[in-house]
């Protein structure tokens, strides 16, 4: 164990672990939303998370833009930014919806038991993982530099660079747009309203297949676009980067609470810090050991996690 | 002055900032059929659901036979003597009737697993003293021939009727009935005022909630009222039908079975 | 499968409830003895390519039976999801691996030792892991059979990434000796294990024990109710689970000579948990069905080995969707009487 690292470059691990925070904090809202509607853990929405990061790679080898290239200008890499957050969002939402409906809808009409939603959802997130170590033949895919990653400037340890800030930026900016969203439109209105009690709301006329369906849609966009994030940060994916990412993010909004929006931000900036700070005074390699530990204590100790509420509902 | 089976003192059960039930008090006395009525939402099966250790009380507490059971788990008090039906039917489907009688017989006897798999004395007495007990509650409640049959199969009513037999398998020395007669017709109505009073010349005391008086007024020796967590009568049942406040909060409504 | 005219399990069952005692038994050793002989059996048709049908009847026929078996104890009986069971095979394994190179004890205590040590392993889980609902039970059992796998990998006293090579095999019983060469006596060995292992869990499942794990799927809450003691046999169902997972690693070890973290990934245990699911949730025949269903016919049919996992899944999502109880349901003869 060796506290020097972390005590030496703590301003770095600090902002780093930030910005980690943040991407698995898109990831996580995907879980919390459809947790919030279906009381299901969406166990596949790492392989949504995957796929956007496959589309991405893919915008670029339609593009034409080599792993070799040199870093695009800042108007170019605007606009190809862009280009690439969209299409990778519409991709995973679009693939998130395809999967509520194969995966998850039927037995969701049937009321079918918990265990069976589980074991499809299993299912899913195996045979997409499959299908696409399939399709990139096991091989680590190589994301281009896209943006000069000089740093901006220095700020104690840390190095501050524009990837980094992008990151920031562009989650900061789907945080408002979902608070909009969920607290302001009428989609928002109809997840509220499931998510505390389906029944009721049907009763009041809200169409539960459609704010279902929807709910996956917004989830599997975040994913999408913080994948975008995740490949300008990391430039690196592969079939079973959800994994990891998506245990990462699982862990984080149940750390915040289930179910619970702010939570997932809460937990998700929370669990990147300990990752980096963890990884600093263990190493590496056991950082997935400690962010499984992590969510096996919380689901033990608290497992409503920080700021989830005390689900007493009756069930007899 | 008969004795109390069950006695519930002072109970309060909040949910956050929903108090369900407020500071109530209510017994069973031995050899006692006992009705709770109130309209929906009074708090009637969060009673059931109090007693048998399923929600913890905020404050207050109850005991059975005088023995304090806050704080127990359910399958502790069951053990106990305190057993319930369902105001949903609750049935083990995919097992046979017998099997859902003899689960609750087994709640009965101690023998563990090692005992089970290397055919220990006591686990073979268990598993016949189980059988017989489930066979002959089948035949009590009128349902031997449905033995081998699977509980998700059985006509509505029977499933009743086999929820009950189950509860009785743990030897309740208060059986807690939830809305029986839901769904029944008249005629099976009377038989199941007949099967009651004959639960309780076996020697149990029964506490039954239901909304069909007609059904509450032959069978109970007492009637108590829960109107919004608070009990607001508790006496015979011609002194209950008459009581002023208990059909302003309820019985105003026409003996219509819901 | 009951619209069809001709109802294979009914047929079978309704032979089998009037068969008398000495029926059964005559049938029950044809069975077995066909079992044992398999290995002797050299017909093209069922042989597999690339990888002898004997090597195939050990792994993995056998060790997915055996696996799916005790996982149906976990999953298919009592309803509670592992994803994490490759755990137990993994510590079984490594037990034979540590104790094997580097003591002398003999070979059917280590087998205990394994099966202890996996059942420790389960009790350390389920105590805490069993209070939870289903989802996070299911996501604690996944961070626990990765957790191993990682300080397999990350343990160099324990080999590390690259394992422990050299692992003895067992002594030899009746005069049959085990040896790298012949796959057989593994086979009869393990295949002798998993009728132990039939034979316990049938025995459980016709008791007390049984009509406990039943009432806590069907519904634990009402379990309770009933005076069911929902924790203790949840908790017995994981620990056995582990024992029988333990056992079949242990001897896998024995045979394959040299274990990596590698073969204990999560991959293993979704493929028995389709075994479970596909085969028939909580029907223990059903699940033998679906191990060798899913064992054999990537071996047989050899282009679908790389496709497997994806087929595995795929399976699972239709398989929840089409047919919720498994390919043979564990759907019970019902017994119907007339009212006198």
């Amino acid at each position: 164990m060796d506290f020097s690292i972390l005590a030496s470059e703590f301003a770095s691990l600090t902002f780093d672990g930030i910005v980690v925070g943040a991407i698995y904090a898109l990831v996580a809202l995907g879980y919390t939303l459809v947790y919030g509607v279906l009381r299901l853990i969406n166990f596949a929405h790492s392989e949504i998370f995957m796929i956007g990061t496959m589309t991405c790679y893919g915008v670029t080898l339609a593009l034409g833009i080599s792993t070799s290239a040199d870093p695009l200008t800042l108007t170019s890499f605007s606009l190809v930014f862009l280009l690439i957050v969209l299409t990778a969002s519409l991709a995973s939402g679009a693939s998130a919806v395809v999967l509520e409906f194969v995966a998850y809808r039927r037995l969701r009409l049937m009321r079918a038991s918990r265990l069976s939603s589980l074991i499809s959802a299993i299912g899913a997130s195996f045979f997409l993982t499959e299908l696409f170590r399939i399709l990139t033949e096991s091989r680590n895919i190589a994301f281009p530099r896209l943006v000069d990653k000089e740093p901006l400037f220095v700020f104690s340890s840390a190095y501050i660079t524009f990837d980094k800030l992008l990151v920031l930026i562009g989650a900061a900016v789907l945080f408002f747009l979902l608070n909009r969203v969920i607290n302001h439109s009428k989609l928002g209105l109809g997840i509220r309203a499931v998510s505390q009690d389906e029944t009721t709301a049907v009763l009041m006329g809200v169409n539960v297949s459609k704010v279902v369906s929807l709910t996956f849609l917004v989830g599997g966009f975040l994913a999408g676009a913080g994948s975008a994030f995740y490949m300008v940060f990391y430039e690196t994916t592969k079939a079973n980067v959800g994994f990891l990412v998506g245990i990462s993010a699982f862990t984080a909004a149940v750390l915040g609470g289930i179910g619970n929006v702010r939570g997932a931000l809460l937990g998700s900036f929370t669990l990147g810090l300990i990752q980096q700070y963890s990884s600093a005074v263990l190493g590496y390699n056991w950082r997935d050991v400690v962010t499984f530990v992590i969510l096996v204590l919380v689901l033990l100790v608290k497992p409503t996690g920080l700021l989830g509420e005390a689900l007493q509902r009756a069930r007899v | 002055m008969t004795r109390k089976i069950l006695e519930v003192n002072n109970l309060t059960i909040k949910f956050g900032g929903v108090t369900a039930l407020n500071g109530v008090n209510l017994h069973v006395s031995e050899g006692e059929i006992a009705a709770l009525i109130g309209p929906n939402g009074a708090g009637k099966t969060t009673i059931f659901n109090a007693v048998t250790g399923y929600y913890s009380p905020t404050s207050g507490n109850f005991l059975l036979e005088d023995k304090n059971l806050v704080g127990l788990r359910p399958h502790a008090i069951a053990r106990l003597g305190l057993s319930r039906t369902f105001q949903n039917i609750r049935l083990f489907g995919d097992m046979t009737a017998l099997e859902n009688v003899s689960t609750a017989a087994d709640g009965l006897n101690k023998s563990g697993l090692i005992g089970s798999l290397f055919g220990s004395p006591r686990s073979r007495r268990d598993e016949f003293n189980s059988r017989k007990k489930a066979e002959e509650l089948l035949q009590f409640i009128g349902l031997e021939y449905r033995a081998g049959q699977l509980a998700r199969n059985l006509p509505y009513g029977d499933q009743r009727r086999l929820e009950i037999a189950r509860a009785l398998a743990l030897n309740p020395k208060v059986l807690l009935l939830d809305e029986p007669a839901a769904g029944f017709n008249p005629q099976e109505k009377f038989e199941l005022g007949q099967l009651i009073r004959k639960i309780r010349d076996a020697g149990h005391a029964v506490l039954l909630i239901e909304h069909d008086m007609s059904l509450v007024m032959d069978v109970s020796d007492r009637v108590m009222v829960l109107d919004f967590g608070n009990k607001i009568a508790d006496g015979k049942p011609r002194e209950i039908q008459a009581d002023q406040r208990v059909i302003d909060a309820y019985l105003g409504v026409a003996d219509n079975d819901s | 499968m009951s619209n069809f005219v001709f109802n294979p399990r009914d047929r079978f069952g309704d032979w089998w409830d009037q068969a008398t005692i000495l029926q059964r038994s005559i049938f029950r050793v044809i069975v077995v003895g066909v079992l044992f002989a398999l290995p002797l059996i050299n017909n093209p048709i069922i042989d597999t390519p690339e990888t002898s049908f004997e090597s195939v009847l050990f792994y993995p026929l056998v060790m997915f039976a055996i696996m799916a078996v005790g996982l149906n104890v976990v999953v298919g009986k009592s309803g509670i999801l592992d994803l994490g069971y490759v755990a137990f095979f993994a510590i079984g394994a490594y037990t034979q691996a540590i104790f094997g190179l580097y003591t002398n004890l003999n070979f059917w205590l280590v087998l205990l030792l394994g099966m202890g040590f996996a059942m420790l392993a389960g009790t350390l889980l389920g105590v805490p892991a069993l209070r939870l609902r289903g989802d996070y039970l299911a996501i604690i059992t996944l961070g626990f059979g990765e957790i191993v796998r990682i300080i397999a990998v990350n343990t160099e006293a324990i080999g590390g990434a690259a394992g422990l090579t050299g692992i003895p095999s067992p002594p030899p019983i009746f005069g049959v000796e085990f040896s790298v060469e012949d796959v057989r006596p593994y086979y009869w060995l393990s295949l002798t294990i998993l009728l132990i292992f039939l034979w316990g869990i049938i025995r459980l499942s016709h008791r007390k024990p049984g009509r406990a794990w039943e009432a806590i799927r069907e519904d634990e809450d009402v379990a309770a109710f009933m005076g069911v003691q929902t924790f203790k046999y949840k908790l017995w169902a994981f620990v056995i689970g582990g024992a029988i997972g333990g056992a079949a690693g242990v001897i896998y070890a024995s045979q394959i000579l040299s274990i990596e973290p590698k073969m204990f990934e999560l991959n293993l245990s979704i493929m028995i948990l389709a075994c479970v699911v596909f085969g028939g949730m909580g029907n223990i025949w059903g699940v033998i069905f679906g191990a060798v269903l899913l064992g054999y016919l990537p071996e047989k049919l050899r282009f679908l080995t790389d496709y497997r996992i994806l087929i595995f899944g795929l399976l699972m999502v239709v398989m929840m969707n089409l047919r919720p109880n498994g390919l043979i349901p564990r759907k019970k003869r019902e017994v119907i009487l007339e009212k006198s």
